[in-house]
């Protein structure tokens, strides 16, 4: 599986974006992962440099949050949710379902960075019970049609 | 981390060190048990003070609290709340419970839960007894763990030759992360990940030893269970007992806890007491490379060279034999050829004790001068002329005081690989927010540190201080009033520095004029701590570059302030002790010159003696006049020219020429293999003595354990010698001879067996004791020094010095087990940009020459270099880095022309 190649020259003017304001990491860091897809794990030394920290402290923050991965993901990140109300409703069958369809297990990107499959504890929309998000789309009350007529949407784009 | 929780108790206790709040006492009562503590301490700290034990993993009283174990719960009686005591602030009148039924059930399920996690390898970890969560388990009566064990299990991470981590025993306490982040800086390591998989990790979850960590073991000697432990240990048991000690490397002096078994040094920790240069920190020398104690080099006896079957053998002989061919040799030798044809070679590595004996056996029974110490290499003889200006008051610098200064200003230091410990003061200060000036020609890592980094040439140092105190003057940053009231000769100075022109300066030291200005804007009006190292030191001009310094560092206010002293780097330990016992060609002990009739008198009253009025010889010197043939007899003691010098080949021949050489050591050496008569000294956790470090702090130390087979502690054995010559009586045990210092030499009038000393101050200049006499220090010439031409053949530059693995010429840090499996040490840096010219790659082989030696080293390619520098490490591979130098002219071994190229 060949890692996607990257253009670091991005990082330079973003981390002088962020260089002098207080707190100036985690947006730093939102905005590379909003740029690459991920942290890639090269960034970890300049932004270091850059914010007078350790780049062992970049990196507990990269791994510390969920919103941060230091592996590239697939151009769609699906993130079916197993909180409690979506779990009453089947949301179980739902990622076995997704499982199978992506052939992937949970947090695995397909070798074609397509897909990512990732679960997610809550997301807020527990009226809509089961759901899934796909980057930054929502898709409630759904069936395994549903996942289904969805996922072949993505694969055609 | 900045995004977790910042407890209220730590912006308190800034706020209070900042002065916005006053210090109070306030009163509250523990345990029914009424108490009285200043307002910023937390209930723990209170307690603690007040003799009441809250239990803890997590605490470290050099370490900010954390509250991560949450084992120091305390129940407040009048609300019932429970508090991790360690980060609640003790407020007035609070009434507390450190053990109600409430807060122990509380803390067995801490405990119960962590026993679960952990792994069921009590019986086989090194830790032992004195794991803390085993201590707690037993204290709270927890046994097996009744709750389904879920063994958190992480590989072993073994790679490096120091430290083992088995991550399944961490019990996330932060101690090693805090360590690492608060006390020595070097961040290696941070937590990674969050819940059940959180671990303490490198940065790419790499190996330690493909980390930034220095192996300083810091973490090791705080983690309160068996998750880290040294390596080449399990097996052989726990310590059995521990003792303090000194530490045998640099010249920092870190005091050890060390932990024997058998008389055999098992363990190395930092001390636990408080007050200790060190605190709870060490470097990777002190804390790992003590393992050459054991090593299978060590001499156990006096040896005697006789010739076999045409070649000389060293033979084992009994101490009478030894001592009594020594002394008929050395007189025979002194009756035929003169006092002058004998020579002693005095060592910075052994106690000062020692040095004043083999100096006074020198003096008094051989009436020679001809008496230097391995100092002598590092250029220590050149601060001789601070010594004069200050008549020492320079002296006393404590490293605590570091972080006092308004600005640091370090020049030609590495305190990183040659100070480790040193260097964490300097991160400390920095990370506190005292500016920090790093002149270097290359970018050292406390340049990082640093507010400027300002990247001198290799020989810039004195025209860079000329430039930076004209522009100051120009500034009119002076300090009048001290200048008026403590100084001499300031207006020559003024005048003096007229002359100096920007243009030149920038063109002679290669910095831009911005960046000297923008360093002058740094210092101006500020008091100065410099930290001068083996760059300014180690050069021939060193006396001039000194001078220059201590003008800046009178001009500014900054000498005998407080904020301001001057730190000086010493390599090996015992350095400063040596040369104020005496251990010097041309200084009597209490550095008092030898050619001044007045100083010699008082000692040659002192010993009732007549005493040789000319300056002996120094250590290079004695090779010389051993090679012209005046030089019959040398005494070395814990020295080892052949690895130290340069031009070893040369050496070698000229000390076959000599007539008599006695060696006397711990480690088989080089040296010891040509001597006639090798005498089997002990290390120093094997006698009784003091060390001076080099903040003046005279620290003694006991044995830990006995000297291996019949060595014998080296006072001992000079002092058995001086029984052989038979003019004075014997000292007998070492009370007798501190007595004899501490009544001759002022400077050392508090120095005991029992506890740790200052030098005395007894500069009666006006800079250091205001109550004196109106006695002014003179400021020096403007000096300035001839550039060496670039030559043509050899168009590189060559800069040699320590890096943390090797000390010295590395005689000891060699004999280390761990050192020696230690690969990546040693390699020759070079910039990228020279590697590319050069057609050399990072790992590739290269030839380096100068006109007096080659050398071939592995290299490693770095930026911290600038184009046409290249960097050596000395120690490695027998310290063969000084074969790039000449011999003659005795000093200058810093840094010389090579040429590079491909092996």
């Amino acid at each position: 599986m060949q890692t996607p190649k990257i253009d670091l020259g991005q990082l330079g003017p973003i981390i002088e974006k962020h260089q002098t304001g207080r707190w100036a990491l985690i947006p730093l860091l939102q905005e590379v992962q909003e740029t690459y897809g991920y942290v890639p794990p090269q960034t970890i030394e300049p932004i270091a440099a850059a914010l007078n920290l350790f780049p062992s402290q970049v990196q507990g923050v990269i791994t510390f949050y969920a919103g941060f991965s230091l592996k590239p993901k697939g151009k769609y990140v699906c993130k079916v949710c197993r909180g409690t109300a979506c779990h009453v409703k089947g949301s179980r069958s739902i990622l076995r379902l997704m499982q199978k369809e992506l052939n992937l297990q949970e947090g695995e990107t397909s070798p074609d960075y397509q897909f990512t499959l990732e679960t997610v504890a809550c997301l807020g929309a527990c009226f809509l019970a089961p759901t899934m998000m796909i980057n930054r789309d929502y898709f409630g009350k759904i069936s395994p049609s549903k996942v289904t007529s969805v996922l072949g949407e993505y694969h055609k784009k | 981390m900045f995004f977790r929780k910042r407890y209220n108790l730590i912006t308190y206790k800034t706020q209070q060190i900042k002065g916005v709040i006053p210090l109070e006492t306030i009163a509250l009562t523990i345990d029914g048990k009424k108490i009285n503590c200043h307002a910023d301490m937390s209930i723990f700290d209170a307690a603690r003070q007040n003799g009441i034990k809250i239990p803890n993993l997590c605490y470290h009283p050099e370490l900010k609290p954390y509250g991560a174990c949450r084992m120091c719960l305390v129940q407040d009686e009048k609300t019932g709340r429970l508090m991790a005591a360690c980060v609640t602030p003790a407020a007035a009148g609070m009434k507390i419970q450190t053990a109600t039924p409430r807060i122990i059930r509380h803390r067995r399920n801490i405990v119960r839960l962590m026993i679960a996690e952990h792994p069921e390898s009590c019986i086989v970890c090194a830790k032992g007894n004195r794991c803390q969560l085993r201590q707690a388990a037993a204290n709270l009566g927890i046994g097996e763990t009744d709750l389904y064990p879920m063994p958190n299990h992480k590989p072993f991470e073994e790679a490096n030759p120091f430290m083992i981590r088995d991550l399944s025993k961490c019990i996330l306490c932060g101690k090693c992360i805090r360590a690492d982040h608060e006390l020595v800086e070097i961040g290696a390591i941070d937590y990674n990940m969050r819940g059940f998989p959180s671990r303490p990790a490198t940065a790419h979850e790499r190996g330690l030893e493909d980390s930034t960590c220095t192996f300083c073991g810091t973490c090791l000697s705080l983690c309160p269970t068996g998750a880290l432990s040294a390596k080449n240990m399990q097996f052989v048991g726990s310590p059995a007992k521990e003792k303090d000690s000194i530490c045998g490397f640099c010249g920092v002096g870190c005091r050890l806890s060390i932990g024997s078994s058998e008389n055999r040094i098992v363990e190395v920790n930092p001390t636990h007491y408080s007050e200790s240069v060190n605190g709870a920190t060490l470097c990777v020398r002190g804390h790992f490379a003590h393992d050459y104690l054991n090593s299978s080099h060590r001499l156990i006896s006096p040896l005697m060279s006789k010739a076999k079957e045409e070649r000389q053998e060293l033979i084992p002989i009994s101490w009478d034999e030894a001592l009594d061919l020594v002394a008929a040799r050395l007189k025979e030798i002194k009756s035929r050829y003169g006092p002058q044809s004998i020579g002693f070679m005095g060592s910075s590595k052994c106690t000062i004790e020692e040095n004043y004996l083999l100096q006074k056996l020198a003096r008094v029974c051989m009436g020679t001068n001809n008496v230097d110490n391995g100092g002598h290499v590092y250029g220590q003889y050149q601060i001789r002329i601070l010594d004069e200006k200050t008549e020492g008051g320079y002296r006393l610098a404590r490293l605590a005081d570091l972080k006092q200064a308004d600005v640091i200003f370090m020049l030609g230091a590495d305190p990183s690989h040659s100070v480790p410990v040193m260097a964490y003061y300097l991160k400390r200060a920095a990370r506190k927010g005292i500016p920090m000036i790093v002149a270097d020609p290359r970018r050292t890592e406390l340049a990082n540190f640093a507010r400027i980094w300002l990247p001198v040439n290799p020989e810039g140092d004195l025209p860079m201080l000329n430039g930076l105190s004209a522009l100051l003057m120009e500034k009119g940053s002076a300090d009048q009033t001290f200048i008026d009231r403590c100084t001499d000769g300031f207006s020559a100075f003024k005048q003096e520095l007229a002359g100096v022109k920007l243009d030149d300066i920038s063109q002679q030291t290669g910095l831009e004029p911005a960046t000297l200005k923008s360093a002058v804007d740094l210092l101006s009006g500020k008091k100065i701590a410099f930290v001068i190292g083996h760059g300014i030191l180690q050069r021939k001009c060193a006396h001039k570059t000194l001078t220059a310094i201590l003008n800046l560092s009178l001009m500014s206010g900054s000498l005998g302030s407080g904020r301001g002293s001057i730190f000086m780097v010493s390599k090996e330990n015992n350095q400063q002790g040596a040369m104020d016992m005496g251990a010097a060609p041309d200084l009597l002990p209490g550095r008092q010159p030898v050619d001044n009739g007045g100083f010699r008198e008082i000692w040659e009253q002192n010993w009732q003696t007549k005493l040789a009025p000319d300056v002996g010889f120094n250590m290079s010197e004695m090779i010389g006049a051993a090679e012209d043939g005046t030089l019959k007899a040398l005494y070395i003691m814990g020295e080892n020219p052949l690895s130290a010098l340069p031009q070893r080949e040369k050496v070698k021949q000229v000390l076959k020429k000599l007539d008599f050489m006695v060696v006397q050591d711990i480690l088989k050496s080089e040296t010891t293999a040509m001597a006639h008569v090798v005498l089997a000294g002990a290390a120093m956790v094997e006698k009784e003595g003091a060390f001076t470090n080099l903040e003046g702090r005279i620290q003694s130390f006991y044995p830990v354990v006995s000297p291996p087979g019949k060595a014998m502690a080296d006072w001992k054995i000079l002092d058995q010698l001086y029984a052989r010559f038979g003019s004075t009586e014997p000292y007998d045990a070492i009370g007798n001879l501190r007595n004899e210092i501490r009544q001759f030499i002022p400077m050392y009038a508090a120095l005991n067996g029992h506890t740790e000393a200052w030098i005395k101050p007894t500069a009666q200049k006006t800079a250091f004791n205001i109550q004196g006499a109106d006695q002014r220090i003179s400021f020096g010439p403007v000096f300035s020094e001839e550039l060496t031409p670039p030559e043509k053949n050899y168009p590189y530059t060559a800069i040699v010095g320590t890096r943390r693995y090797q000390l010295g010429s590395g005689t000891r840090t060699r004999a280390s087990g761990r050192i020696q499996d230690f690969v990546s040490a040693g390699q020759l840096e070079i910039s990228p940009a020279d590697a590319a010219v050069l057609d050399l790659n990072e790992g590739n082989t290269a030839v380096v020459r100068s006109p007096w030696g080659e050398i071939r080293r592995q290299l490693r390619i770095t930026s911290d270099l600038k184009q046409g520098h290249i960097f050596v490490p000395t120690g490695t591979n027998g310290n063969d880095a000084m074969e790039l130098f000449e011999l003659a002219g005795g000093t200058g071994w810093k840094s010389c022309a090579v040429q590079v190229e491909k092996a």
